[in-house]
Order: structure tokens, then sequence, then C-alpha cells
């Protein structure tokens, strides 16, 4: 039995080394992936364009506008001199946001009165111009309690004094400085572990069908499940090196930090691997040609990077598709390797993860085999 | 079904290795296999003949368990293919029409591979490599890539993969198309060596001269085995009458003469003669000559001869579809 | 070019589609069930974030404070932790994304006139969310912090009066701010990559593959003629899943459509035949069906959904991935899909992306013809 399987082993390795375009395709494309998709796939919001009109021209619009400049979080590139521009850069996308302050702003302000600041956002990106508008927010609060106080300051220091005023302290664990690419990269690792465990396996039974040795092999006293074992160990131990690949990539290029255990990665990423695998054996088995094995691998890893949580909450879907997502194994391996990447988390708040992907890839593995028929029917 | 002499489950003596009884195969409304029932004996070379699409690789395939019959009943080496596969693919060796090696490993990467899948270890798998290389003369050539070698190699390495581990009987389906002649009849050569240390090789082809080769023949005609027998028995068997060979200077008008001719049965034109088939050489002779001599068509050769296993084919195809319609 | 051979290699490409039932359906409901998983599983905008509160005071004022975040849309209260140990294991455990802590002598010093400050706790792992959340907080504490300001004021004697700085947020385009609007555009960009590339690839390989590419170029046809009588088939499925994709916008997700039609009808046309010359680029170029998919999976699905603004901003990229943007017309179209969609934009706004996506077609296509060539040689 072991002797047939590692018959098997050695044949698939020597296939894959031997192809030089195959032995490219390992290394150099999972390493473009994670540096590009590292870099793109992020919601950060800093230095929105954004498009400034005052025509109150006094002080204190003036310093608010100082204050937004000065945040980081808008790149003002243009300030303007009437309020039909506004809607020619918006239209066009040149700006995602226009601010402007109307005539009597300061006046307001000193007379004590409600002033307003009126923003005008692009709402076609909801999510920059949702974070923008919070930024925009936080800025006027601020500006707000920093003129209250001088104010007060100058007209009665005593009570000036005595004001009372709650605080938000934030505490942002895991990511202190708020990067969006400690959050990506990890996710970015998993996504592009899946899609070339899936398209390398996919294909590995349908092409030996579409050759005709697949034929040739089942009439050899081969079992189904020393067929899919001797089929699943080469492709786990490639997986296991692009692995090692692409996180040194996410480690020494995105300094991503490593606060787990390294083995708890490696023992998570072989449940993974092992659940990927068998859904693509599975593909390869009940495929007759090697476009459908690819068609339908696209319809597996589609819904498996939307519904992970890869870069979209679980939480804000709706509940059929919560539910669904269990049945999603990336999504146990992004809180693995968030977990260990970041969070520095134990197998003791783990494992419900390893429960999930080892129960995933004894159900496709196991399936995978029982499809695996040694008839050409 | 003809009740020819030659339609009878003949394996005569010697130990059965291949037993077939009633055997169907549907794939939907399509009957692929039609009760088919024969049998052969340890050592045989058993020739299926027949038109493509006749059924003879499904038979081989159902016979080597990749494909499960509909009904009836398949015993090889004494193991039922629908209900024990695996204990038959210990057993056989099998070569499909396709070449079906792996191009992209070496000739001996290929011969290990099917010496572990098979279980043939050790020192017994470096000598059978070795029987395998000198079979297909590829001492030499072991490191080369198999998607290098040419039709009648690859044929070979092919042959010696599917036979690593000395089974008792071998199926090879249509192993000689689109390879040379010299190497086709190397392959025979090699095929009948192997039936002499007691293989039973199950062979399927169209050439007529390499059914010349086979021990027995089973003719397959839409699904149905519609002849069994020894080259030579379905030679004699399958022309009822003599047959004559006629040379003349006009074929389409001689062919239009005789087959108006109540003697004569039948008319085919074989290269550049005809091939008649009468009730009597003697009585026949006379009215043919009368008959082309009033159709323009000069006589230069009209004689008896023995009928070919092609002659033997046409005719039993012609009267199977005679005795049935086309469905 | 004869129209006739032209039609007899269309005619036998949907001889072909139509024989492949499977693969028919999957590329007609691909749409569909893209759309579906996109509209409802991307959802940025975050409400029932999982909320965890420890409050170490009990007063009446804190208690207030609580009731503030429970009560909000955004927040979904999870557990009401005894002590801070359980406030910080709902964190790690992923089962709260904030914790809300409240010191002790939280009201005494606000009864005091002094400042206090209230702790959040928040999981950054999911950067996106974290700046969302803080957004939140911070709304829901500075409006509490000047109700209390006030009410202190009054009790102390006769207000001194303050100003209030308001922020009139007035959003243009996508009124309510909902991510569906803005993701679900950009669907019909994926789609059309996937139809197009990957799947021109493929049969156009499997020609390869099987020799038949031989035979048909034995044959006294044109190279232009065959790729044309290739992608014409493709190009009507393409349109096919485009219009219905469109429609599902349009009337399932109620995605405000107020553009033109013809010019959305343009655009994809444009999209589409770009992509499609790439597919039979990459396929003349491969050959066999495992290097074209991978090609094509890397060079038009994943930049589509990562390089081209569908979700991720391209502002926020670096500027080197900014460039590498610039190369896949995917970025194009979603821009002009987002436009045409939302904003209503006609072709003179729009003649860059177009102009854009012409000059990818007719590159693409002139490499397509020449790799097309050299393999006849």
């Amino acid at each position: 039995m072991f002797g047939r399987i590692w018959q098997f082993v050695i044949k698939e390795f020597i296939q894959v080394w031997r192809d030089p375009r195959a032995r490219f395709s390992l290394i150099v494309p999972p390493i473009i992936q994670v540096i590009i998709f590292g870099y793109a796939a992020n919601f950060d919001v800093h230095n929105v364009p954004t498009a400034i009109l005052d025509l109150d021209h006094s002080m204190e619009s003036r310093e608010l506008i100082a204050r937004f400049a000065a945040s980081g979080y808008f790149r003002v590139d243009d300030v303007l001199a009437s309020r039909a521009r506004i809607g020619q850069l918006i239209d066009r996308g040149r700006v995602a946001l226009a601010i402007q302050i109307l005539p009597g702003f300061a006046e307001d302000m000193r007379k004590r009165d409600d002033a307003s600041v009126q923003v005008i956002l692009d709402g076609t990106d909801s999510n920059t111009a949702l974070i923008a508008l919070g930024y925009v927010n936080q800025i006027a609060q601020q500006y707000q309690q920093d003129y209250r106080r001088d104010y007060l300051n100058r007209i009665a220091p005593l009570a000036a004094r005595s004001a009372p005023q709650v605080m938000l302290e934030q505490r942002p664990w895991y990511n202190n400085n708020l990067e969006d690419r400690l959050f990506f990269v990890p996710g970015t690792l998993g996504s592009v572990m899946m899609v070339m465990v899936m398209t390398l396996t996919a294909f590995a039974i349908v092409r030996e069908r579409e050759i005709g040795t697949l034929e040739q092999i089942m009439v050899t006293p081969i079992r189904p499940l020393e067929f899919i074992v001797g089929k699943t160990i080469p492709y786990l131990i490639i997986a296991l090196f692009e692995l090692a690949v692409i996180s040194v990539v996410g480690v020494l290029w995105f300094e991503v930090p490593m606060r787990g255990s390294a083995l708890i990665l490696v023992a998570g990423s072989l449940l993974f691997i092992c659940g990927v695998l068998g859904v693509g054996l599975l593909i390869s088995t009940v495929s007759n040609t090697q476009q459908q094995a690819m068609v339908v691998s696209f319809f597996f890893i589609q819904p498996a990077i939307t519904l992970s949580g890869f870069g979209f909450p679980i939480s804000s879907m709706p509940a059929a598709l919560q539910w669904l997502t269990y049945l999603d194994p990336l999504r146990y391996y992004l809180v693995v390797l968030r977990g260990t990447f970041l969070k520095g988390i134990g197998m003791d708040r783990l494992w419900p993860q390893f429960a999930g992907m080892a129960a995933f890839a004894v159900v496709t593995l196991a399936v995978a085999a029982a499809r695996f028929r040694k008839t050409l029917e | 079904m003809n009740s020819t002499p030659l339609d009878r489950d003949g394996a005569g003596a010697g130990e059965v290795s291949v037993a077939v009884q009633d055997l169907v195969k549907r794939f939907g409304a399509f009957t692929a296999v039609d009760h088919v029932t024969f049998s052969t004996r340890k050592g045989e070379v058993f020739g299926f003949l027949g038109p493509n699409g006749s059924g003879k690789s499904t038979t081989i395939r159902i016979l080597c368990g990749l494909l499960r019959p509909t009904s009836g009943r398949a015993v090889v080496a004494g193991f039922d293919v629908a209900s024990d596969p695996e204990s038959v693919r210990r057993r056989i060796g099998y070569m499909s029409q396709k070449f079906s090696l792996y191009n992209d490993l070496t000739v001996l990467e290929n011969l290990r591979f099917y010496g572990g899948l098979y279980g043939v270890t050790g020192a017994r798998l470096s000598q059978r490599i070795n029987w395998a290389l000198r079979m297909a003369g590829l001492h030499g050539r072991e490191d080369s890539r198999t998607a290098t070698l040419s039709g009648g190699w690859k044929q070979r390495l092919a042959l010696g993969c599917a036979v690593l581990h000395r089974p008792p009987i071998v199926f090879l389906d249509e192993p000689t198309s689109g390879v040379d002649p010299l190497s086709r009849r190397q392959f025979w050569e090699l095929i009948q060596q192997m039936a002499e240390e007691g293989v039973t090789v199950f062979v399927s082809t169209h050439y007529m001269d390499e059914a010349e080769y086979c021990n027995r023949l089973a003719l397959l005609m839409r699904g149905r085995l519609i002849a069994l027998g020894a080259p030579s028995e379905l030679k004699l068997g399958a022309v009822q009458g003599d047959l004559m060979l006629l040379e003349t200077d006009s074929l389409q008008r001689a062919i239009e003469a005789v087959r108006k001719l109540p003697q004569v049965r039948d008319a085919a034109v074989f290269g550049n003669a005809l091939h008649l088939v009468v009730a009597g050489a003697a009585d026949a002779n006379q009215p043919i000559r009368a008959a082309l001599a009033a159709a323009r068509a000069h006589v230069l050769r009209l004689e008896v001869i023995r009928p070919s296993l092609e002659d033997a084919f046409v005719a039993l195809t012609a009267s199977a579809a005679a005795a049935e319609p086309i469905r | 070019m004869s129209a006739r051979r032209l039609f007899a290699l269309a005619r036998k490409e949907m001889i072909q589609i139509r024989r492949d039932p499977r693969s028919l359906i999957v590329v007609l409901l691909m749409p569909v069930m893209l759309m579906a998983l996109m509209g409802y599983g991307i959802g940025l905008d975050q409400t029932d974030i999982p909320l965890c509160v420890y409050d170490r005071e009990g007063s009446q004022l804190s208690q207030d404070l609580l009731k503030r975040f429970v009560s909000n849309r955004y927040f979904s209260l999870k557990l009401n932790a005894e002590d801070y140990r359980a406030l910080a294991d709902a964190i790690e455990s992923g089962r709260c994304t904030v914790g809300i802590v409240i010191p002790l002598y939280f009201s005494k010093l606000l009864n005091a006139g002094q400042p206090a400050s209230v702790q959040a706790v928040i999981d950054a792992t999911d950067n996106n969310t974290a700046n969302l959340i803080i957004g939140y907080t911070q709304a829901v504490v500075a409006r509490f912090s000047a109700d209390v300001q006030i009410d202190y004021q009054q009790r102390r004697g006769p207000a001194l009066g303050a100003p209030v700085l308001n922020v009139e947020a007035r959003t243009w385009f996508n009124e309510e701010l909902e991510s569906r609007n803005f993701i679900v555009p950009g669907v019909v960009a994926l789609v059309m990559a996937v139809i197009g590339t990957f799947l021109t690839s493929l049969t156009i390989a499997r020609e390869w593959e099987r020799g038949t590419m031989e035979q048909l170029i034995s044959t006294p046809v044109a190279p232009l003629e065959v790729i044309a009588g290739k992608l014409i088939p493709y190009y009507v499925i393409g349109m096919v899943d485009a219009g219905s994709c469109a429609a599902i916008s349009a009337w399932w997700f109620e995605v405000p459509f107020r553009g033109s039609l013809l010019l959305l009808f343009g655009a994809s046309s444009l999209f589409l035949i770009g992509v499609l010359l790439l597919g039979f680029m990459i396929s003349a170029l491969a050959k066999t069906q495992l290097a074209a998919s991978q090609f094509a999976l890397l060079t038009t699905f994943l930049p589509a959904f990562l390089l081209s603004g569908f979700a991720f901003p391209i502002d926020q990229m670096p500027a080197a991935v900014r460039m590498v943007t610039r190369v896949f017309p995917a970025r194009y179209y979603v821009t002009t899909l987002k436009s045409i969609f939302l904003k209503g934009t006609g072709a003179a706004a729009l003649a860059v992306p177009l102009a854009a996506m012409l000059i990818f077609a007719a590159i693409v296509g002139g490499a397509a013809v020449r790799a097309f060539r050299k393999t006849l040689d």
C-alpha cells in the first residue's frame, strides 16, 4: 500500500518539477500576488482628495481649514472661489468631498450661536465617504471644544477650570497604529494559498482523464483511497512550501508581526490545505474536462473569498449568508492566520477554528475518495 | 442470430481464463454490447474483430472492470468483474487504444511508476524492468523522455508497463493503430511469445492480416457476436458455396451483369477484381462468361479461389446486416 | 474577411457551447450568483457591531452613557461584563469587537466639574471596522459630554452660552451611503472579466491541446477570422450576462440607474472586447489549459477584484501599485460603471476611461493577432 502511494508521490513531483513553467508558476506569481494585493487590498482612508470653499475668509474659518489640512486624512487639492466648481470636481471624481464654509461662520461662533460647516460627499465610494465624514466630525468637534475652552478662559477662567468633560480613550488592540495592511496581509496570504492549491489540484485528476493515463491507472490494483492520498501528499508539500514563501514575504516585506507560535500556524495551514485539496480533488474527480474543473473551482473560490471575512465583515452579512460562512474553510483559516500573526493567541482560543477546518478536510477528502470510482461511468 | 456452425462457444480443451455469458451493456437507449457469450482458454491469442463502434472496446473495458455490465456475467481469471474488479485487476494487464503513458516522464520512470502501482518491488522489479527494456528494444534509452520516442517504441513500452507484473491475461485494445507495418510485425511477435509462455492475450483489431495471427477470432457487429472460431474455420464456414475470382477490363459493366444471374449469390469488388460467391463453380462458369460477353466485358481471368479472412468478414457482416435491418 | 467563413466558425462555436449544457448553465447563472453573493455579502456599512460593556461604577450617569450605546443602531450589546478579564476575554476570542469600560469615580469626577474618561477597547485586527467604531463611539461620547456640560452649567447658574459647531453633511449620488450601491455596479465588471478571459482562454487552449486548431489553420481562414469567429459567440454571452447583471442591480438591489443605457452598452462592449482579446492572446501563448487558466485568473479576475477600485479605493494604494492599476482595463470599466449608475455621467465626462479601454483593446488585439500568427510558423 505504501509502495503504491510512494510511487505516486514520486511521479507527481517529477511531473511538477520537470515542467519549467510549473516550476516558475509555483514561486513567482504567489510572491507578486502577495505583494501587489497586499498593497491593493485595504480600506485605509488617508489623503482623501478634498476641495475647500471658504466664503467667510475669517480667522476662524482659516483656522478650521488648517486643522483639516494638517490632519493627514485630507489632501486639499483645490481651494475654490465659487460653488459651481464643486459640482464639476465631484462629478468627475476629482475630489471625494468638498468642505464649504459659508459667510457668517465666524460671526456665529463669536455670537455663540449654532454655526455650521457644510460637507458635500461623493457617496459613490460609500466606505471612504463614511470614514471621511467621521474624520470631519472629529475635527469639527475638537475645534468646537477648543474654541469653547478659549472663550471660557477669556471670560470666566474659574468656571473654565471646572468644566466637566468626558474623554474617550481609544485602545485599539493588536493593531496599535490602525494600519489596514496588518489586517489584509494575512488575509491575502490565505486567499493566495487557496487559489494556488485549488487551481493545482482541480486539474490533477481531470488532466489525466483527458490525456488517457487515468484509464491505465484504473486497471491497476490501486485503491481509491491510495490514489487520493498519492495525489494529496505532493500538493500538500508544495502548498507548505508556498506557505513558507509567502509568509516570509509578509513578515519581511510588509513587516507583519509574528506574535504567535509558528507551530500553530503550520498545523492550522496543514488542516486548511487538506480541506482545499479535498475540494480540488473532488472537483477533479467529477469533472470531465479541464474547462469544467476550472469553472467549478472558480465557483468555489469566489464565494469562499467573499464570505471568509477577508475584507468584508461577516457580522454585517444577512443571517443566511452568515450561516453559509461556516462552510467556508477560509473563514476559519483567516482567524488562525490573524490570530497567530497579529494577536499571538494560542490553541485555547483557536481550537474551534481547528475543529472547523478538520471537519471540513475529513469530509471533503472522504467524499473525494468515495466519488473516485475506478470505472469510466 | 445465424446458426452457422461457427456460432458456438467452443473454448475447446485447456483451462478457461475468460468466460463471458450473455453480456449486455447499454448506454441509455444505445446497446453497445448485446448478449455476447464466449470463453477463452489459457495461452490463447483471442482476437476481437469488427468495424469501428461494434462494441470491441466496450467489451474489453467491461472485462477490465472499467465499465459495469448492464446484465450478464463476465469471469476473468476466476473472478467476477462486476462483484470483484480488484481481484481481476491484479491478474490482468491492459493497454488502451490511446497511448497512455506519461509523456513527461522518462522510460525508466514510467516503468518504475507502473511497477509500483502493480506492487512489483525490489529485485523482481529491476529484473522485470530489464526484461521490458529488452523486449521494447529501449536499452540505452532509459532516460529519454517518453514524448521523444516514436510510435512503435512507445507502444512496446506501453505493453512493457502493462505486463510488468506478469499477468496471466492481457487485454490489448487496438494496440497497433497508427504504427508502421514493421513495428506492427515486431509487436505481434511479442504477442506470440507471451502466448507461448501461457499468457492469454486478448486483442482487438481491424487489420485483417493481424487477425490471421490469432488462434481464435470473435467477430462483432453492432454489439452482437456474429461469428466465433479459428480464422481457418471462419474462412471455410462463412462462404456458402464456392468463391470465384473474376478479372475483367470493365468492373462496372461486369458487376451489373453478374448480379443479375441467379447463380451468383453475391458479388463484391476486391482491389481490381471481383469476388463472386456461387453455389457451385462448375455450374456457374458458363452463365457468367455468357453474361459478361453480352455486357461487352472481357474476361481476363475467372477461377475458383480459397476465401480469405476478408471475404469471410464481408460475407458474415453482409448476412448479419441482411438478417437484421439497421436499428 | 469572408462573412461565410466567419459565420461557419461562429456557428461551430455556438454548437459547441450548446452541446456543453453544464458550462452554459454555469455561464448564465454566474451573474446571478456573483450578484447575490456580492450584493448581500459585502456590507461595509456596519450595524450591530458586537459590544461588551464593563461598568465599574454603576452610577446613574454611567448607566446613562451605556444606555446611549445600547440604543444606538450601530451597536448590539452581547455581554455585560463582571470584570475586566471577562471583557478582555470576549474581545480576544472575537465574540465582541468593542468593549466600553467606565472607570470608578466616573460620576464623582464629572459632578465635581472634572474631566473623566471612558475607555474603548477595540479589536483592531480589522482596521476598517475599527475606524468606523472609533467614529461611532466618539460621536456618542461627544454628544454625552456636551449634554453633561450643559447640565452642569445650568445647575451652577446662568448659562454662559457656548457655540455648537454642527457638521451638515450632504451626500451626492449615494445619499444613504449604502455600500451596496457602491459594490453592486462593480460586480458587472467582475462577471465580464471572468467570462471574457477565463472562458475564451480555456476554449482556445483546448483547441490547441486537441489539435483541432491545427486543422482550422490548415483551412483558408485568416487569423482575424479565427479570432472574430471565436469571439462573437462569447461576446453575445458576455453581453447577455452584462444585461442580466444590470437588471439585477437596478431592480433587485434597487441601485439607482441614472445614466444612459446606450452608454452602458457601449462601454461594456469596449471592455468585453478587450478582455476577450486578452483571453485569446493568453491561450495562443500558453497552449495548455492549466497554464492558460492560471494566467487568466492572474491577469483578469484578481485585478478586477482588487485593482479596479471595485471595493478598495485606488487613491489609497502606493504610487507603484496605482501605476499597475492603470494597465488593467477593469479600473476604467469600474469607474465608468459607477459613474453611469450613480452619477448619470455622460460620454463626454467619461472620455478618458473610454479611450483607455479602446487603447487596451487595440493593443491587446494587435498582440493577439501577432501571437496567433507566430504560432502558425
